[in-house]
């Protein structure tokens, strides 16, 4: 018989909350049951009672979903005190074998309120008939009960103190199993005590819900073709895995010191063996020998607003002239410390994110994962920009946003679900069919959309001029 | 850095240049040997995907022997470690790997190759 577990969530992030639940339950074989009406999973909601086969499962959940703060087993819930209880005697079952000899510590709680110190009491003794005969332990106690009372959260409002107590929306009572000891790597993988990164670094928390919809696990192989500063790499090979970084820019890799400063930062981690190598190309001119190499791709593509994407190749067309110029240049010898660098020109973000997947599908092997982040304008967005950037055998697992107002970004799972095997993407832009006008996805040019501050604008020549501002 | 695992899976890429691209030849390499975990399962996932004469030639060159000219069907503990010694624990810090077709240099440094081609070398 499946059993009930009450999952106390962080307040954040909570688009991230089911895709990492699906992740983790998937990476561990754990199947679990959501609760069947609507308004019981609302993921902007803090409990959620969740069906799974053992306490087991329950433990693994919470060592690694950085979202779960505790996982408790579920007794009782309930809009009023009477119903909690009433539920809670027909519970008894789960909790008779504590009453004999267990120390205990009983905690309540409750979410956007303050409960006063009288009521707290109150609804303590009214567990009186749960007749528990250990010790009261606050330090080291055998099992911790946990009553919480969830009341609506009402932003920008002022109450007073304890104004509105007891009105709350519903009770939740268990017994604690895990706390979610995952939570504590987002201060371990903290950027600011990081010995190397950049101004384009990812916030650990993201990173890390990043590493876990990739399914990073020992013995996985994993690709982040724009390295960068090496943001994702940390945590993915922290859960064990093997990364292979790439970036177009070698000096992002590198820092100023002879060690690199991702090599230095996995040092810090002690991971460093577990970053297989970095290397500098660009992905529309890449060296790999062949494809299916990898379990996941993890990336967040340079999209403009701190750093545009670039590509190999020239903006405007050269001169004959110019171009043996530029030849003799490349191929003229010269000191190792000013090595040739060739042109780069700029890499439009919905042309860059095509690419991706379809990159993707050639290196994944199949049922692997593309993790990634897409920038979105949020009042132009549609699913379908989504979905006219996947290609044959790629599917959309996951997209949650990360809002921050007028614009977010999108972390996007997609699995490859084909057993096929393609050959290496060419890069060259898609050519729509002739007869219908091609979908133009809200992420197009959403470089120029950002510095212009997301307004629609008729005045094509403003927007081109802005096209070659330095932000 | 630039494992043998690398070199195994980097292939000249310059326009035009599709036969015998690979592998790349190392020049005045400076090694290190460095310890890594070793994990059988990722070893046996990643043997189907080794060009076998490429990584015991470039073994060879680097100075080890311990791996047959022939990729075996049954592979034994013994194997498996000197596999991971050679995939994993050597380590080419600087250096080159030239083209053997059509003689592109891509220069190691701090153990990070540069892939990047010339303007004239893209397509």
């Amino acid at each position: 018989m499946p059993l009930r577990y009450l999952f106390h969530f962080a307040q954040v992030h909570h688009e991230f909350r089911l895709p990492e639940l699906q992740s983790i339950s998937e990476l561990h074989g754990i199947s679990y049951k959501l609760p069947n009406e609507a308004k019981d999973r609302d993921p902007r909601r803090p409990f959620m009672v969740v069906e799974l086969e053992s306490e087991e499962d329950a433990r693994i959940l919470a060592r690694r979903c950085i979202l779960i703060k505790a996982i408790y087993e579920f007794y009782a819930q309930g809009s009023t005190y009477e119903e909690v209880h009433e539920v809670n005697r027909q519970n008894e079952h789960l909790w008779k074998r504590y009453i004999e000899d267990t120390s205990f510590r009983f905690l309540i709680t409750s979410s956007h309120h303050k409960i006063p110190q009288s009521r707290q009491r109150e609804v303590i003794e009214s567990f009186a008939y749960m007749d528990f005969r250990g010790k009261i332990d606050m330090k080291n106690p055998d099992i911790l009960l946990m009553c919480f009372e969830e009341y609506d959260d009402k932003p920008g409002t002022t109450l007073e103190r304890h104004e509105g107590d007891g009105k709350f929306r519903v009770v939740f009572f268990g017994r604690l199993i895990e706390e979610g000891t995952a939570r504590q790597l987002i201060h371990k993988f903290d950027v600011k005590k990081r010995v190397y990164y950049g101004n384009t670094s990812m916030e650990s928390e993201i990173s890390l819900l990043m590493a876990n919809q990739t399914l990073a696990s020992p013995g996985k192989f994993v690709y982040d073709p724009f390295v960068g500063t090496g943001s994702m790499a940390y945590p993915t090979a922290h859960f064990g895995a093997l990364v292979f970084g790439s970036d177009i820019d070698g000096r992002q890799m590198r820092g100023k010191q002879k060690v690199p400063g991702v090599i230095r930062a996995a040092q810090q981690y002690g991971i460093s063996s577990h970053i297989i190598d970095l290397a500098t190309f660009d992905i529309t001119n890449n060296p790999w020998r062949c494809g299916e190499l990898f379990d996941a791709i993890v990336t967040d593509p340079p999209y403009g607003v701190r750093a545009g994407a670039k590509r190999l190749g020239r903006k405007r067309e050269l001169s004959e002239r110019q171009r043996e110029l530029c030849l003799q240049h490349s191929l003229s010898p010269r000191p190792d410390d000013q090595p040739y660098i060739p042109p780069t020109k700029p890499y439009e973000l919905s042309h860059l994110a095509a690419d991706l997947v379809l990159f993707a599908r050639y290196l994944l092997k199949p049922g692997g994962r593309l993790v990634f982040f897409l920038p979105t304008v949020t009042d132009e967005y549609e699913e379908v920009d989504i979905y006219s950037m996947l290609c044959e055998g790629m599917e959309v697992i996951a997209n949650s946003l990360q809002n921050f107002g007028s614009w977010g970004r999108r972390l996007v799972t997609i699995r490859k679900t084909t057993l096929k095997q393609y050959s290496p993407p060419t890069f060259e832009p898609a050519q729509p069919p002739s007869d219908e006008p091609a979908h133009i996805p809200a992420h197009k040019d959403f470089r120029e959309k950002y510095f212009q501050g997301f307004k629609k604008s008729d005045d094509k020549t403003e927007q081109s001029s802005l096209y070659f501002v330095n932000p | 850095m630039v494992r043998l695992l690398t070199h195994n899976l980097l292939a000249c890429h310059a326009k035009d240049c599709n036969t015998n691209n690979f592998p790349l030849q190392f020049k005045d390499v400076q090694l290190e040997i460095r310890e890594a975990d070793f994990n059988p399962e990722f070893l046996k996932g990643f043997m189907p995907k080794i060009d076998w004469k490429a990584l015991v030639d470039t073994a060879r060159q680097l100075g080890d022997t311990s791996l047959p000219l022939e990729q075996p069907e049954m592979v034994d503990d013994e194997f498996l470690k000197n596999l991971h010694h050679i995939l994993l624990e050597i380590h080419v810090e600087e250096g080159s790997m030239t083209c053997p077709n059509c003689g592109h240099v891509y220069p190691i440094s701090n153990g990070i190759p540069n892939m990047l081609l010339a303007e004239h070398e893209i397509g």
